[in-house]
C-alpha cells in the first residue's frame, strides 16, 4: 500500500480539493484500485473516465514507460507534410493534474494474475483490484524472412509511434527522384486497417510535392483486398497516376525475402533491387505483457467478453484496443477510446457500484488520400452473438464531388483535435 | 446554420413532446452516451474545423438536429449512424446533458 498510496499522492496536487472530503480514510485498504498498463488510446481514456468519473473514489494509476506519446494516428500527415510532429505529441499531465491518476513511468514486465500485482521493470509491484491491459501490438519480426528487430533500422516499419516516425520521413525525403520505394503491407489482423495505403498515399503526395515524379511506390500486398480498396485506387489513379503499383499475393506470389544490407526484396513475381526505401509493416500480435500472462489465444490477440471488455480468462482484467479481438471492429485509436469507455463504467459498477448501461462501441476512419480529398469508414458496434457485432456501416463512395471530400478533412483534423482532448486532457 | 435553426423550428412539436422524457432524463445515461460524442465533439471547448460545437445547445434544438440524422435528413454517415440507434429517451438525456454542461471554454 505505501507504494500507492505515495505515487497517488505524489500524481494528484491539483486533486487535494476532491481528496479532502475522504481522508484520510480513503487510504486504507478500503479504496479500490485500478491499475492501466498502457498510456496509449485505450488505457489513457480508460484512466482518465475511471479517475473523472469516480471522482476520487478510486485510486487509477497508469502505468506507460514513456513521457510523450506520439499519435499512431495522424502520422502519416506527419509523413505527408500535412502536420508538424509536435502537433501529433501529448503527455499525461492533464491526467495527472486535472483527474488525479497516478502515471508511474515505468514498463509493466509482468503480471501476477494470482496476487493480482503488475510487476514494473524496476522491480517495484503494482496491486490492483482490477487491471486494465492495453498495451497495443508487437511486431513479428520473424514474419518477414531477411527481416529482423536490428533491421528496423535501415528497413523501418514505423508502425509504432516515435523514433520509427521520425526515421521514415527522414527516409522518405531522402529518395531521390527515380527512387523505389517498396512497402511490405501486414497480413490481417493489423493496427489501423487503412493505415498502411494511407501511407502510400502520404509518400506519393511528398514525391509529387518535392517534384519527384519519376519515383515509384510498389506495396507488396498478402490480402486480396484492403480497406477503402476502391478509394484509395481510384485516388491513386487521379492524384498519383503512374507513381503506385499495388500487388496481391496472386500476382507477387509471397515476399520470399528481404536483404537490409543492399535493400533488396525478393518476391515470387519479381526482385527489387537497391530500394531507396523498404517500408516493412510485419505481421502483429498482442503487446507481449498481455501474451505473457495468458491473456492471448492461439491467435496471439485477447479474448474479452463482448459487454464488458472483460478478458474471457480472468474475471479482474479488462483488456482494450489493438490487444483484444474487438470482432467487427478494426484495431483503431478510435475503437480502443470507445472500448475504453465501456470498461471504464462497468469498473465503477464493478467497484463502487455506480449504475451501468449496455454496451455500445462506435469507429469512425478517415483517411487523406491527398490535399482535401479525404474518404473515411464507420460503423455503430454492439455484443451480439459472443462478439462485437457491428450494427451498422458505412463508407464513402468513389467519385464524391470534391466539397464533400474537403469537408471530410476538415471533419478528420476536427476529430483529432477532439480524441486527443478526450484522451490527454 | 439557417438550415440548423429553420429545422429547429420544424421540429419544435416533436421536441415539445419529449419534454417529460427530458425532465426525468436519465443524467447518468446522458453521461454515458455523451462519451460517445466527446470524441469528436470537444466536451470543453471548441473544436476548430469541420466538428461542430454541442455544449450549451439548447435542448430542443439538440433534439431536433439528433432526429434530423436520425431519418437522415441531414446526410453526414457518422452522423447518422450514431443518431441511428438512440432511442428517444437517449436523444433526450443526450440533450439534457450538454444543455447543462458550462459553454464557457476551460482553462486547458
Amino acid at each position: 500500500m505505501n507504494f500507492n498510496r505515495r505515487q497517488f499522492l505524489g500524481g494528484g496536487a491539483a486533486f487535494t480539493g476532491a481528496m479532502v472530503i475522504g481522508a484520510p480514510a480513503v487510504f486504507g485498504q478500503a479504496k479500490p484500485r485500478v491499475v492501466v498498463i498502457g498510456g496509449g488510446a485505450g488505457g489513457a481514456t480508460a484512466a482518465k473516465y475511471i479517475a473523472k468519473d469516480s471522482s476520487g473514489a478510486i485510486a487509477v494509476t497508469l502505468i506507460e514507460p514513456q513521457a510523450k506519446y506520439q499519435t499512431c494516428f495522424h502520422s502519416n500527415l506527419y509523413l505527408g507534410g500535412f502536420r508538424s510532429y509536435d502537433s501529433i505529441t501529448h503527455d499525461y499531465g492533464a491526467l495527472k493534474r486535472k483527474y488525479g491518476v497516478s502515471v508511474v513511468a515505468d514498463r509493466a514486465v509482468k503480471i501476477d494474475r494470482d496476487k493480482k500485482d503488475v510487476i514494473l521493470a524496476g522491480g517495484r509491484k503494482v496491486p490492483y483490484d482490477r487491471l486494465i491491459v492495453s498495451p497495443g501490438i508487437d511486431l513479428k519480426y520473424d514474419s518477414v524472412p531477411g527481416w529482423s528487430q536490428a533491421a528496423e533500422d535501415t528497413m523501418p516499419h514505423a508502425w509504432k509511434p516515435g523514433a520509427q516516425t521520425l526515421l521514415l520521413k527522414k527516409r522518405l525525403d531522402a529518395v531521390p527522384n527515380g527512387g523505389v520505394i517498396v512497402m511490405l503491407a501486414p497480413p490481417n489482423p493489423y493496427r489501423c486497417p487503412p493505415g498502411p495505403y494511407e501511407r502510400v498515399s502520404m509518400m506519393a503526395h511528398a514525391l509529387k510535392k518535392a517534384s519527384k515524379n519519376k519515383s515509384k511506390i510498389f506495396v507488396i500486398d498478402p490480402k486480396d483486398t484492403f480497406s477503402k480498396q476502391a478509394l484509395f485506387q481510384e485516388g491513386w489513379e487521379k492524384h498519383y497516376k503512374g507513381m503506385v503499383e499495388w500487388l496481391g499475393p496472386k500476382v507477387h506470389d509471397g515476399v520470399k525475402s528481404v536483404d537490409p544490407k543492399t535493400n533488396t526484396v525478393v518476391t515470387g513475381f519479381e526482385t527489387y533491387k537497391n530500394v531507396a526505401l523498404v517500408n516493412v509493416i510485419p505481421a502483429q500480435m498482442a503487446g507481449a505483457i498481455a501474451r505473457d500472462a495468458g491473456l492471448a489465444n492461439a491467435s496471439g490477440f485477447c479474448a474479452i467478453d463482448p459487454a464488458s471488455m472483460k478478458s474471457a480468462v480472468d474475471k479482474n482484467i479488462y483488456v482494450l484496443g489493438d490487444s483484444c479481438i474487438a470482432g467487427d471492429m478494426p484495431k483503431s485509436a478510435f475503437s480502443a477510446n470507445s472500448q475504453a469507455k465501456v470498461a471504464a463504467m462497468m469498473i465503477r459498477g464493478e467497484l463502487t457500484s455506480s449504475k451501468t448501461f449496455d454496451a455500445r462501441f462506435t469507429n469512425t476512419c478517415w483517411s487523406l488520400i491527398a490535399t482535401d480529398d479525404c474518404v473515411k469508414v464507420g460503423g455503430a458496434y454492439e455484443p451480439k452473438d459472443g462478439k462485437i457485432a457491428a450494427a451498422s456501416t458505412f463508407v464513402s463512395k468513389t467519385g464524391e464531388a470534391a466539397d464533400m471530400r474537403k469537408q471530410q478533412q476538415a471533419e478528420n483534423l476536427g476529430w483529432y483535435q477532439g480524441i486527443t482532448a478526450d484522451i490527454f486532457a | 446554420m439557417r438550415s440548423v435553426a429553420s429545422m429547429a423550428l420544424v421540429a419544435l412539436p416533436l421536441a415539445g413532446g419529449m419534454t417529460s422524457a427530458m425532465a426525468v432524463g436519465d443524467v447518468e445515461l446522458g453521461k454515458y452516451l455523451s462519451g460517445e460524442c466527446v470524441t469528436c465533439h470537444k466536451a470543453a471547448g471548441k473544436v476548430e474545423g469541420g466538428v461542430p460545437p454541442i455544449v450549451g445547445l439548447p435542448e430542443d434544438q439538440f433534439v431536433a438536429l439528433m432526429n434530423s440524422y436520425k431519418i437522415k435528413e441531414r446526410a453526414n454517415p457518422v452522423m447518422q449512424t450514431i443518431a441511428g440507434r438512440l432511442k428517444d429517451d437517449d436523444i433526450a438525456a443526450l440533450a439534457a446533458f450538454f444543455g447543462k454542461l458550462p459553454t464557457t471554454t476551460s482553462k486547458r
